[in-house]
């Protein structure tokens, strides 16, 4: 009980992870994507059409990848290059991937659905570590998104706050005009952070319809792309922070799920509206963006 | 740089374009496509009373954004507040039973734009006292509204059978009747239209709308000369929630009876594409709202006869929104007028010290 | 060689560069002066590669660099120092100098190393660096600027420009900087100093080139010229100041007491320290001193924008119209460029209560009431429906004044109303402040500046702030140079 309840978490922790990492990339880089839920659903549509023809799990991943950086080009184009809004850009982002992934999974597949099942990712044991009682299987014991998702909170860690490339991110985050004066390219470092990003957001939404669903339902990230964008506040910028947060949430919505089951008093509803709430709560008390970038959310454009 | 006669042509002519890339993709033909969806909306009386019950709740959201969008408050929660609205409308429905029509349904409509005024009044407490960005606190707030509404269908509200997750139908007294029926129009509509009226009137004639304009266009100078930011930012996200929460309480009161998940279909977001096409004008949040409104109303038409699923209406709300806001930019030119004024566009404007006097 | 070959460059329809040619030879200091408005530091940044000109490139040694990109820039070795510091507040000082040129690795970043590397050239330079791991926001603004100068020097740059550096170093600091262009020159670089100081360019510059309205006007040396004459060439015709000599002060009752007014920021510096003065009605006070001293927060305390930590301001006319206040950035502060004349009237209160009954706002009274100020004030503008954005720099402070003085306080702050603006416009703002002061019943101005000259001109009494105090000048103490000096910091 206990064994599946945290495998479970850690299963939900990882697509708003990896969205959240590929957020962190972009806010520290000093733009804000709330539509990151729209390159979530290209990502799991593409991967599970190119899977399902295909036959190969890795051509849907990479086609995720492609999907997730198309979509974030088209944010890119209007946000970086023509200085656009970007709440209202991410906001019909969101709802154009809605929109195109709906319109097209009904053309490839018609009315019903849950029939175009796809084999799930094929679990990686880790050797003797998944053996260990209650550890092995709620850590080792996963596909390899899992772990490469993983491996990506201390690796971007060190990359932001430890290396020439972080600490330029940070730079064109928190004050884009003096990083372009030093010629550092803020156009082109955000540019960069958003691709990671799309492709990070892909895999995350790969993950909801090869790993765990393993079909398409519409709207099948249902959120999880502005629980990423809470996980960052929540996680106050820093990955290790981001980690536990989705952990956190993973938890609250694997715990969801069996109170369903259990039928108990708690509405269940309460742990599906706690990330919100508690980004709300989080956000109240610390007074603001304090931890946030600088220029996070302006537009920047050259004279 | 594009004229400005040119450029709404040119913007038609890239949606057209694209979304006829869209369709060729699914293999529909887009003349058979864009045909389809104006028979749809328009194509019997019945068709077109429809698109006018459809694009009401609208008009509504629309409304509740462009006055938000006016004061740069980014407001992205019209749909957490139209759903508070409604859960208001279906809590209080069925108790008015005893009332008389026209006291009921002025009781139904209160809560709704009470509900909203909450819930958008929450957003504008931590934007003004706690300093909390509105489009994060908006964005959470849809979201628990969301759960908030499966909550009470499964729960408290939950009809006496309980058999469905639904709650108990609003006693008739607060019920919009239907003028013309079977057509669904009704009274939602006629309000629709004053209160668009209204928040022309308030936004444009008034020294209140025009604070809230000087807060949009450059919140540094209003804070300058003693508008009361923060108390204006709070007033406005309240009255933009109520307007969102009476577009809720209008649609219990008059289409639906009774609540039940997922009431929105995504008014709320549906009104930021509303509001940009009537940049941002209340009077131009009707024929914006229709617009919208029939291409919802058409889509159904087009799955029958087209084999195109409704979900294309939200890829051409997307692109529209997308193509205003590329060709919105102060990227194609100098200093201008656009839809959001200038408050970032201060980069636009040469340092101080380099404006030679001319 | 650094050359810049008929630089064009525009704002909007604001030609700001027309068709500038400049050199500058290997092993001089070469300054380059002009008035407020000149085009100097546009032309800065087209040379260090953050404007792309319009027409006309820089060429270095030779080789054409490309237009607006400052990497390119930097790669051909010429490095920026502006007016003011372009730091990452929010970093510590040695992640500041690792964006420059300090740091040559790669992948990982090694801030010791920049540490120490940065603290060798300081003390090559006699500057002192902030403890380990300080972040720059609590610095002030004498360590940004040298911060400024020594991630600047980081690049090793050939050419290296400096936008008014000594603006906000004290006198004692002075030298040591001027040595340190010095040694820079000796070297063998080519130094570019921009300023409108003009003793200061006579002192260090080997050459001198005056900009005027976006026009070279003069190439000469020190040798060959004299303050008076740049000064001439840098205003292009006979000085014609409203008031070289100012109206004696008729002070009348006390209008506006300040006693104690204190200002600590977020991270608890104290940015007002203490200040006490009064103003009464006909006078015209003036507060010197050099930016970043205190002047923006004193400003934005006295509109109501800030509270202040501790102290008093008493308005002895207690109605709230009775101050209006000019801030110094019309652009972002004063003005709402995108919206019509008659609407950015009505921002200051008083008009807007004028215009509105019972809530309802009457637009025809207030485009009215602006097509008046239109002809009083000769703003040239189409109308009151134009957008303010339309408006020339000069036009746009005259409706400010205008806004000002039609909305009938007691007291004007103004904050360098008239910086960036020719000398006709100077006159014209300086005349309607004028006659606001010395009109029968008329109100108190305070007007900030950093420009001795203009207070000198206009103001009946002078006090200096400096690091957030202000102190009194006696009424007879009129040299510049003793006034620069308190401006400057120094103590009697």
């Amino acid at each position: 009980m206990l064994e599946a309840f945290l495998t479970s978490a850690i299963t939900m922790a990882t697509p708003i992870l990896l969205a959240a990492l590929g957020e962190l990339l972009v806010e520290e880089s000093g733009v804000i994507n709330i539509g990151i839920e729209g390159a979530m659903l290209a990502g799991a549509f593409v991967a599970l059409a190119i899977a399902y023809f295909s036959g190969s799990t890795a051509l849907g991943l990479a086609g995720a990848i492609a999907a997730g950086v198309a979509i974030n080009a088209i944010f890119a184009t209007l946000v970086v290059n023509l200085a656009v809004n970007q709440v209202v850009t991410g906001t019909a982002v969101s709802i154009l991937a809605l929109g195109l992934t709906g319109v097209f999974y009904r053309k490839l597949f018609g009315v019903t659905g849950k029939a175009f099942m796809v084999a799930p990712i094929a679990k990686i044991p880790l050797g003797p570590l998944a053996r260990i009682p209650l550890l092995g299987p709620v850590l080792f014991d996963h596909n390899g998104l899992v772990y490469f998702t993983f491996i990506l909170v201390p690796t971007l860690w060190y990359v932001i706050a430890h290396t020439r490339y972080g600490l330029r991110l940070r730079a064109c985050g928190e004050r884009p005009e003096a990083a372009d004066a030093l010629g550092l390219g803020v156009i082109a470092i955000r540019w960069q952070a958003l691709i990671v990003s799309g492709a990070l957001t892909g895999l995350a939404g790969a993950f909801l319809t090869l790993a765990y669903a393993n079909t398409f339902v519409e709207n099948i990230s249902a959120g999880r792309g502005f629980v990423a964008l809470s996980v960052v506040i929540v996680g106050r910028w820093n990955s290790w922070g981001l980690a536990a947060a989705s952990v956190l949430f993973g938890a609250a919505m694997a715990l969801q799920f069996g109170l369903q089951a259990l039928g108990t008093v708690v509405p269940y509803q309460l742990f599906l509206a706690l990330p919100y709430a508690l980004t709300l709560v989080v956000l109240a008390g610390f007074g603001g963006q304090a931890a946030a970038p600088s220029a996070l959310g302006e537009p920047y454009r050259r004279q | 740089m594009l004229s400005s006669i040119a450029k709404p042509f040119a913007a038609l002519a890239l949606a057209a374009a694209l979304i006829s890339i869209v369709l060729a993709a699914l293999g529909a033909s887009p003349i058979g496509v864009f045909a389809a969806l104006g028979e749809g909306a328009f194509g019997s009386w019945y068709a077109c009373a429809d698109t006018i019950v459809k694009s009401t709740p609208l008009v509504f959201t629309g409304l509740a954004v462009s006055l938000a969008f006016s004061g740069a408050l980014w407001n992205i929660g019209a749909d957490g507040q139209l759903t508070i609205g409604a859960i208001a409308a279906g809590a209080i429905g069925p108790h008015l039973g005893n009332f008389p029509h026209a006291i009921a349904i002025a009781i139904i409509l209160a809560a709704g734009a009470l509900g909203g005024a909450v819930w958008g009044g929450v957003a504008g407490w931590l934007r003004a006292r706690r300093d909390v960005n509105e489009v994060i606190s908006t964005i959470m707030l849809n979201f628990v509204a969301v759960q908030a509404l499966s909550w009470v269908v499964h729960g408290p509200l939950m009809e006496p059978s309980r058999a469905y997750p639904t709650s108990s139908p609003i006693a008739r007294a607060a019920q919009l009747e239907f003028y013309f029926a079977p057509s669904r129009i009704n009274l939602g509509m006629i309000l629709a239209l004053a209160l668009a009226a209204a928040c022309y009137l308030l936004l444009f004639r008034t020294g209140a709308g025009f604070e809230l304009r000087a807060m949009g266009r450059n919140r540094r100078a209003a804070t300058f000369f003693g508008i009361r930011i923060p108390a204006l930012t709070l007033w406005v996200m309240a009255l933009s929630g109520a307007l969102a929460g009476l577009g809720g309480a209008v649609q219990i009161s008059a289409i639906s009876h009774r609540l039940y998940e997922k009431l929105s279909p995504g008014w709320g977001f549906e009104a930021i594409a509303v509001a940009l096409v009537a940049r941002l004008n209340p009077l131009g949040i009707i024929p914006a709202a229709i617009l919208f409104g029939a291409l919802d109303n058409g889509s159904q038409a087009m799955q029958r006869t087209q084999g195109v699923s409704p979900e294309l209406v939200q890829v051409i709300q997307g692109l529209v929104i997308l193509i205003i806001l590329a060709f919105d930019t102060p990227a194609w030119g100098g200093l201008r007028e656009n839809i959001f004024g200038a408050p970032h566009d201060a980069a636009a404007v040469p340092p101080l010290a380099e404006m030679p006097d001319a | 060689m650094l050359s810049a070959n008929a630089i064009t460059r525009r704002f909007g329809r604001t030609l700001a560069l027309d068709a500038v040619d400049f050199e500058a030879l290997p092993g001089e200091i070469h300054a380059l002066v002009g008035e407020n408005g000149a085009g100097k530091t546009t032309l800065m940044n087209v040379l260090a590669g953050s404007l792309a000109a319009d027409h006309g490139e820089a060429v270095l040694d030779g080789r054409s660099l490309p237009a607006g990109s400052p990497r390119a820039a930097l790669a051909a070795g010429i490095a920026a120092v502006h007016q003011s510091p372009m730091l990452f507040e929010r970093m510590t000082w040695e992640e500041n100098l690792a964006l420059g040129g300090f740091d040559t690795g790669a992948g990982a970043l090694d801030l010791d190393a920049v540490a120490t590397r940065a603290r060798a050239l300081a003390a090559k330079l006699g500057f002192e660096m902030p403890p380990a791991g300080a972040t720059v926001e609590h610095r002030s603004v004498a360590e940004r600027v040298r911060l400024e100068v020594l991630r600047a020097l980081s690049f090793n740059p050939r050419v290296l420009i400096l936008d008014e550096p000594t603006s906000v170093l004290a006198p004692s600091e002075l030298a040591a900087f001027l040595d340190l262009l010095r040694s820079l020159r000796a070297d063998g670089r080519i130094v570019v100093m921009i300023t409108h100081k003009l003793a200061e360019a006579i002192a260090v510059a080997d050459r001198i080139t005056v900009l005027r309205r976006g026009r070279v006007v003069a190439r000469t040396t020190p040798a060959q010229t004299s303050e008076e004459k740049l000064a001439g060439l840098m205003i292009g015709e006979i000085v014609t100041q409203p008031a070289a000599s100012a109206p004696p002060s008729h002070p009348g009752d006390p209008v506006l007491q300040i006693e104690n007014l204190t200002l600590d920021d977020h991270t608890g510096r104290r940015i007002l320290d203490r200040l006490s003065f009064r103003v009464a009605a006909g006078e015209i006070v003036g507060i010197a001193g050099v930016d970043g001293n205190g002047q923006t927060e004193l400003v934005e305390v006295l509109a109501g924008v800030r509270r202040p930590t501790s102290g008093k301001v008493t308005l002895h006319d207690g109605s709230s119209g009775a101050m209006a206040v000019i801030p110094q950035n019309r652009d972002l502060d004063g003005l709402i460029l995108d919206m019509r004349l008659w609407e950015n009237l009505i921002l200051a209160r008083p008009l807007r209560e004028q215009v509105t009954s019972h809530g309802w706002l009457n637009a025809s009274r207030a485009i009215d009431l602006c097509r008046q100020l239109i002809d009083r004030f000769r703003i040239r503008a189409p109308g009151p429906e134009t957008l303010a954005g339309a408006l020339s720099g000069g036009n746009r402070q005259r409706l400010e004044v205008a806004r000002a003085i039609a909305s009938r306080p007691r007291v004007i702050v103004a904050h360098n109303i008239c910086r960036g603006l020719d000398l006709a416009a100077t006159a014209e703002v300086h005349r309607a402040i004028l006659d606001f002061a010395f009109a029968a019943g008329g109100g108190a101005v305070i007007l900030i500046s950093s420009d001795l000259d203009e207070l000198l001109a206009i103001c009946g009494r002078l006090l200096i702030i400096s690091r957030g105090k202000i102190r009194e000048t006696s009424p007879g103490e009129r040299d510049p140079e003793r006034l620069g000096l308190l401006m400057a910091g120094a103590r009697d």
